[in-house]
C-alpha cells in the first residue's frame, strides 16, 4: 500500500507542488511569527535579563524598566540598613537624543551604571573594554546600530542630548525592542546626558546575601523608605516582558500570524488532499472491492499526507532557516531554536493528519459498486 | 458434485419507498467450479447487478447466496472486505487500473493484500502467464487496451482465486485483442478448477463458454450448456 501513496503522490506533479507551496508558506510564516514573538520576548527584558541585581527600587507605579523617573540617589544609605542588603549601586535608564554626524537625531536610551559594582553593564562585548568607560564622556554602542547612530569606529565623538560622546566599544546583540537603542556608560557620564538633579538616579539596584528571603527584605525595604517601589528581578523582568509584547500588541500579532499560518496550512493541504482523494476515489473503490478494509485505505491516505508532511517540513524548514540565519545582523531578533523546529514539525505532521480526516470520511462512504461503472 | 455458488430466489432492490427498483427477481442458478458461464441479456436487465451480489460487493435484499457452502446473504459489513479478498478475482470493463502504478506493481499491490508470499515475483509470474513478461515495467497509459485488460487479469488472479468475475471485460477493446482476452479467461476455468463468470454482449465468447445464461429483466430468461472449441494451453500466451 506504501507505493500507491508514494507514487499516486508523485504521479500528480502539479498538484504535489501545490500541497508542498501550501505546506512551506504555513510552516514559514508559522517559524518566522513565532520566531518573531520569541525574539520579543528576549529582546524586550534583555537589560533586566542580563543584570545581575537581586532587587530594584524604582520610582512608584512605573511600566516597565524602560518608563522610570527620578527619585532620590540618597535612598540608597536607607537601602543599605535593611537587614540582608549587602550590596547597593545607582542605575538610569533614559531615552536621549543622538546627533548623527549629518546634523539629524536619532533617539536612544543611556544605560548608565555603577562600575565597581558592573550590576546594569554592557555584555557581549566585541572590541573595547568595560573599564574604559572610567573615562571622561565614553559610551559603548552595539555593533548592530552602528549604521543607524552614524558610527564606523572606536574613537569616533558624537554627542548626547548636547554633549559630547566618545566610542570606546562595541557590543554585538544587544537589541533594543523600541526604535531607541542601548548606549552603555557610567552613571557618573549618564548624569551628563540625563536631564536630571546631581543627586537622583533612575533605579537604585541592590545585592542580597546569599540565601537571604528577598520577599522579607522587599518588605523591609517598603517599610523603611517611603515613595519607592521595590521589585524582584523576575517582577520587573515580566512586568517590562508583558507591557513590549503583550501590552503594545506585538506579541499578540505575531502569535496571530503564526496561528494563521496554521490555518493557511491546514486549508491548503486540506484541500489538495481532499481534491487527490476524489481524483482516485476509483482505485479506492477498486481496492475496497477487490477486498481492502476501510482501514487499508485510511493508510494510504494518512501515509499520502504524512510523505506530503516530512517533504514540505525539510523544505520550509530549509526557507525558515535561510530567513532566520539572513536576519542574524539585523536589528530584529528571529529565534528558531530546534526544540522549536522539533515543535513545527508535530505541528506540520498534525495539520496534514487533521487536513486528511476530511478525505478519510470521503473514503469511508466510497461505494464499491462504483468500480463496475464504465 | 456440490456447485462452487449455489443462489436461489435471490431478489436485489435498490433505493426505498416510491423509488424502489427490483434489479434482481428471484434468481436462481449454480455455478460449477471449471465452468466458464456466461451472463449475456439486455442493457439494464441486472446482468452487473448479479455479479455485485455474487462477489459480495453488493447486498442482497432477501434469497440466499451460498459460496462453497458458505451463506453470503446477510453476512455483515466488515466481514464482506475479507470475503472478496480470498474467494474473489474482479475484472472490469474499465480495466481499473493504478496509473500511477507499472504493470508489476499494479499486480504486486494486490498480491500484498492477499498476502501472497514474495509478491513482486509473484507478480511477474502472473504477467508471464498472461504474456506480458516484457511489459512489467511498462506503465498503463503506455499499454494497449488488450494489454492493460490483461493486466487486470493478471492481477485478478493474484492469490488464485477460486471465482473470478468479469463485467463485459472485451467491450473496450478490438476483436483481435478482444479474442484473446476471452482465450485467456476461459483458459483460466480450467487451471485450479475456478469458476469463470463473464458478463458480455460479445458473440466471440460463444467460442468459448461453457454455459449461457441470458437474465432479461431481472430474471433468468434462458440457461444452456453449450459445445465449444477448448484451446489448448500453448494458445493461451
Ligand atoms: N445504484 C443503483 N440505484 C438504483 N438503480 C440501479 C442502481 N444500479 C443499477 N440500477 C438499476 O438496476 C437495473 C439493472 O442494472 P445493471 O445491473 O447495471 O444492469 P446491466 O449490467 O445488465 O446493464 C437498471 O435498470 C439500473 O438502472
Ligand atoms: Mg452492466
Amino acid at each position: 500500500m506504501g507505493i500507491l501513496a508514494w507514487k499516486n503522490l508523485f504521479y500528480d506533479r502539479v498538484r504535489l507542488i501545490v500541497t508542498l507551496t501550501g505546506i512551506v508558506f504555513a510552516l514559514v510564516l508559522i517559524a518566522i511569527q513565532f520566531g518573531m514573538f520569541l525574539g520579543f520576548l528576549d529582546t524586550a527584558a534583555n537589560i533586566v535579563e542580563n543584570n545581575s541585581a537581586d532587587l530594584w527600587i524604582s520610582a512608584p507605579g512605573i511600566p516597565h524598566v524602560n518608563g522610570g523617573s527620578p527619585i532620590q540617589e540618597a535612598k540608597r544609605w536607607k537601602a543599605l540598613q535593611v537587614p540582608g542588603v549587602t550590596h547597593t549601586a545607582n542605575f538610569s535608564i533614559f531615552f536621549v537624543n543622538w546627533k548623527l554626524p549629518n546634523g539629524a537625531f536619532e533617539t536612544c536610551q543611556i544605560a548608565g551604571f555603577d562600575l565597581d559594582s558592573g550590576m546594569g553593564g554592557p555584555w557581549n562585548l566585541v572590541a573595547g573594554r568595560v573599564e574604559d568607560l572610567r573615562g571622561e564622556d565614553t559610551v559603548i554602542i552595539d555593533d548592530l546600530y552602528k549604521r543607524k547612530l552614524g558610527v564606523h569606529n572606536i574613537g569616533e565623538t558624537l554627542e548626547i542630548n548636547g554633549k559630547r560622546a566618545r566610542i570606546v566599544g562595541f557590543t554585538h546583540g544587544i537589541r533594543s525592542f523600541t526604535t531607541a537603542p542601548y548606549v552603555f556608560t557610567s552613571f557618573k557620564n549618564a548624569q551628563n546626558y540625563i536631564p536630571m538633579r546631581e543627586e537622583e538616579t533612575i533605579f537604585i539596584l541592590l545585592r542580597t546575601a546569599a540565601g537571604a528571603d528577598r520577599n522579607a527584605i522587599k518588605t523591609g525595604l517598603l517599610a523603611t523608605i517611603p515613595g519607592i517601589e521595590v521589585f524582584t528581578r523576575d517582577e520587573i523582568l515580566s512586568r517590562t516582558r508583558n507591557y513590549w509584547v503583550f501590552g503594545t500588541g506585538a506579541g499578540t500579532t505575531t502569535l496571530m500570524g503564526a496561528m494563521l499560518g496554521l490555518l493557511v496550512g491546514i486549508v491548503v493541504v486540506a484541500q489538495t488532499i481532499y481534491a487527490a482523494t476524489i481524483d482516485h476515489l476509483k482505485e479506492f473503490g477498486t481496492l475496497k472491492a477487490m477486498g481492502a478494509t476501510n482501514g487499508q485505505i485510511y493508510q494510504v491516505i494518512i501515509l499520502q499526507s504524512t510523505l506530503a508532511a516530512v517533504m514540505g517540513y525539510v523544505l520550509g524548514i530549509s526557507v525558515a532557516l535561510a530567513i532566520v540565519h539572513s536576519t542574524a545582523d539585523t536589528d530584529l531578533l528571529i529565534k528558531l531554536p530546534w526544540p522549536v523546529a522539533l515543535g513545527i514539525f508535530g505541528l506540520t505532521l498534525f495539520m496534514c493528519m487533521s487536513a486528511s480526516l476530511l478525505s478519510i470520511r470521503k473514503a469511508t462512504t466510497i461505494d464499491p459498486a462504483m468500480v463496475f461503472r464504465g | 458434485m456440490q456447485p462452487l455458488v449455489s443462489v436461489s430466489h435471490l431478489v436485489k432492490e435498490y433505493g426505498s419507498g416510491a423509488n424502489r427498483f427490483r434489479a434482481l427477481n428471484d434468481v436462481s442458478l449454480d455455478i460449477h467450479a471449471g465452468q466458464v458461464l456466461v451472463l449475456m441479456g439486455p442493457s439494464g436487465s441486472g446482468k452487473t447487478t448479479l455479479i455485485s451480489v455474487l462477489g459480495g460487493i453488493l447486498s442482497a435484499t432477501s434469497g440466499s447466496v451460498r459460496i462453497d457452502g458458505r451463506e453470503i446473504v446477510g453476512m455483515s459489513e466488515s466481514q464482506r472486505p475479507a470475503l472478496r479478498r480470498d474467494l474473489f478475482g474482479f475484472i472490469f470493463q474499465g480495466f481499473n487500473l493504478f496509473p500511477a502504478l507499472t504493470a508489476e506493481e499494479n499486480v504486486a499491490i494486490m498480491c500484498k493484500l492477499k498476502h501472497v508470499p514474495q509478491p513482486a515475483r509473484a507478480a511477474a509470474n502472473l504477467l508471464e502467464s498472461v504474456g506480458l513478461a516484457d511489459k512489467r515495467n511498462a506503465y498503463p497509459a503506455d499499454l494497449s487496451g488488450g494489454q492493460k485488460q490483461r493486466v487486470s487479469i493478471a492481477r485478478a488472479l493474484a492469490g488464485h482465486p477460486r471465482i473470478l468475475l468479469a463485467d463485459e471485460p472485451t467491450a473496450a477493446l478490438d476483436s483481435v485483442s478482444g479474442r484473446k482476452v476471452l482465450e485467456i479467461l476461459s483458459g483460466l476455468a480450467r487451471q485450479n478448477n475456478r469458476a469463470v463468470v463473464i458478463v458480455t454482449h460479445d458473440p466471440r465468447v460463444l467460442d468459448y463458454c461453457d454455459r449461457i445464461v441470458t437474465i432479461e429483466d431481472g430474471r433468468v430468461g434462458s440457461d444452456e450448456l453449450r459445445r465449444h472449441i477448448r484451446p489448448t494451453p500453448g494458445d493461451i500466451a
